[in-house]
């Protein structure tokens, strides 16, 4: 017989998501238990770390020196030719993280708010009984256990295993996927101010490389491309540091991943599970970051896990899908939009457009202005001779 | 006959990333924190997860139908 334990809530995965969601839960009185197959929570980290700086407050995490590793004022932006686009702001506009640190530390603020935390705990399968779902099953270092709870968390991050266990349909097809690859590694010759990205359909299908800075002559130099792409995301990386003479003998670390880049999950919720962050595929499908938007959906979805206790009436849960795509479902959508027509720009395009933008004041597009940068670039001459890129930037406005 | 394939992993390649996890429509594959496995009843040969691999860890091997 398996050791049983009883919880209000069971949380799986505590990358960013599962974190928040058990601290916000315990922190009201309930009863939470958050696991992470992870030995060490937060490594390996499969991340780029860069986060918007207004996360800190708006999810009320300390802005602690020891998950900080650089802060950064800005943007640049190359396109395939080599025209770029800068944006810096006067003050701090984001951080690169060190993941490592920072999910250790939300894991540890969940334990501190009175969750109790085990990582090196893998959820294998959920537990039903007369169809209803009341727990997971688990291995705790290598020991079954049955984990007993009212409401679980899906935050398990692209896998997304004990959702779809859950019988929700998780699913995306290949093309909606990113592959991931990157180094932590010495780099010199870069602004370390600025986050740089180079844009190509050669430099990466569909995505990016990005070079992060988290020293001055430190970073993480990493690709996203297309999951369907024939060719690997490390094929492309190693390939776009060779052309540009930049030498990679020197790397901390190899970091690999998928991200969720397509749209996202419809019902966030089915009876008493709920699914949140990459699980529910809740990333933005421009650039890639999940972050901000695993805690998000994380706060969203602990409100209404806190009320559905405090009323003892789990159909109150459902409010956070509905809630959810009020307010970052919406936005996202847009964002998505934008991605599906970004994607079938040609390397010419992208240097007019990019060419054209910095001309045009930097101020417009780092304040969100798009309708107005969108206007400039249909004014431009080689986007007027041409009916395609005319219809392009109109399926933008 | 439609081809049945079975998936190999290249271990020293593997990154335990999970990514392979998350892109199989089936629930084929599963990635623990120390190994890699795969299970040939779910398995539709699609072939989605040798393509996504960020690596090229793996690899698709055929056991039944056209070779
Ligand atoms: C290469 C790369 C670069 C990226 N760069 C950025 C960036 O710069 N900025 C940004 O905002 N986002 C970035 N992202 C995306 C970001 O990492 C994710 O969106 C974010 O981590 C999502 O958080 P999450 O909590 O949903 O999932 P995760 O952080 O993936 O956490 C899920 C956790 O669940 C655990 N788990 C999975 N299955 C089980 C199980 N069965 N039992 C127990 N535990 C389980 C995993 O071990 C993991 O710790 C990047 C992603 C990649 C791959
Ligand atoms: S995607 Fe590749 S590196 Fe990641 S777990 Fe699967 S086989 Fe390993
Ligand atoms: S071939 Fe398709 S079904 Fe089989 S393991 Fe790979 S992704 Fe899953």
């Amino acid at each position: 017989m398996s050791e049983i334990m009883k919880y209000d809530v069971v949380v799986v995965g505590a990358g960013i998501a599962g974190p928040i969601v058990a601290r916000n839960v315990a922190k009201e009185g309930y009863s939470v238990l958050l696991i992470d197959k992870k030995s060490a929570i937060g490594a390996p980290k499969q991340c780029a770390e860069g986060i918007n700086i207004s996360v800190f407050e708006k999810h009320d995490i300390p802005y602690d020196k020891r998950f900080i590793n650089r802060e950064i004022y800005g943007a640049r932006l190359y396109s395939p030719s080599g025209y770029t686009l800068e944006m810096r702001y006067n003050k701090v506009s984001g951080v690169i993280l060190e993941r490592k640190v920072f999910d250790k530390m939300l894991a540890f603020y969940a334990a501190r708010a009175g969750a109790d935390v085990l990582p090196r705990t893998e959820a294998t399968d959920v537990i039903r009984e007369e169809g209803k779902i009341i727990g997971i099953k688990a291995k705790k270092e290598g020991e079954p256990i049955e984990i007993r709870a009212d409401i679980l968390v899906a935050a398990d991050g692209v896998e997304s295993t004990i959702a779809r266990k859950a019988g929700i349909n998780t699913y995306a097809p290949p093309h909606e996927f990113d592959s991931a690859y990157e180094y932590e590694m010495l780099i010199e010759g870069f602004d370390p101010d600025l986050i740089h990205l180079w844009f190509g359909n050669n430099v990466a299908p569909r995505g990016y490389v990005w070079v992060f800075p988290k020293d001055e002559d430190r970073a993480n130099v990493g690709i996203g491309i297309n999951s369907d792409n024939p060719m690997t995301a490390k094929h492309y990386l190693d390939k776009w540091l060779k052309e540009n003479n930049i030498p990679f003998k020197k790397i901390l670390e190899v970091n690999v991943g998928i991200i969720p880049v397509g749209g996202f999950l419809k019902e966030l919720v089915k009876d008493n599970v709920l699914v949140v962050g990459d699980a529910a595929r809740q990333v933005n499908p421009m650039h890639g970051g999940g972050m901000a938007e695993a805690m998000e959906a994380g706060t969203i979805a602990s409100k209404w896990i806190v009320e559905a206790l405090k009323e003892e009436n789990f159909g109150l849960l459902k409010n956070y899908t509905t809630e959810w795509w009020e307010k970052d479902g919406k936005r996202l959508e847009r964002v998505l939009r934008v991605r599906k027509v970004v994607e079938h720009l040609t390397d010419e395009d992208l240097d007019v457009f990019i060419q054209t933008l910095s001309g045009i004041d930097a101020e417009k597009i780092a304040g969100g202005r798009y309708s107005e940068v969108i206007k400039a670039l249909l004014k431009h001459p080689k986007v007027l001779m041409s009916p395609r890129r005319i219809a392009l930037l109109k399926e933008l406005l | 006959m439609t081809e049945k394939i079975r998936i190999i992993v290249e271990e020293d390649k593997c990154y335990l990333c999970g990514g392979c996890a998350g892109v199989c429509p089936s629930l084929a594959i599963k990635v623990s924190s120390s190994k890699w496995e795969f299970f040939q009843d779910k398995c539709i040969s699609c072939r989605i997860c040798v393509t996504a691999c960020p690596v090229g860890a793996l690899e698709a091997e055929v056991v039944e139908g056209k070779s």
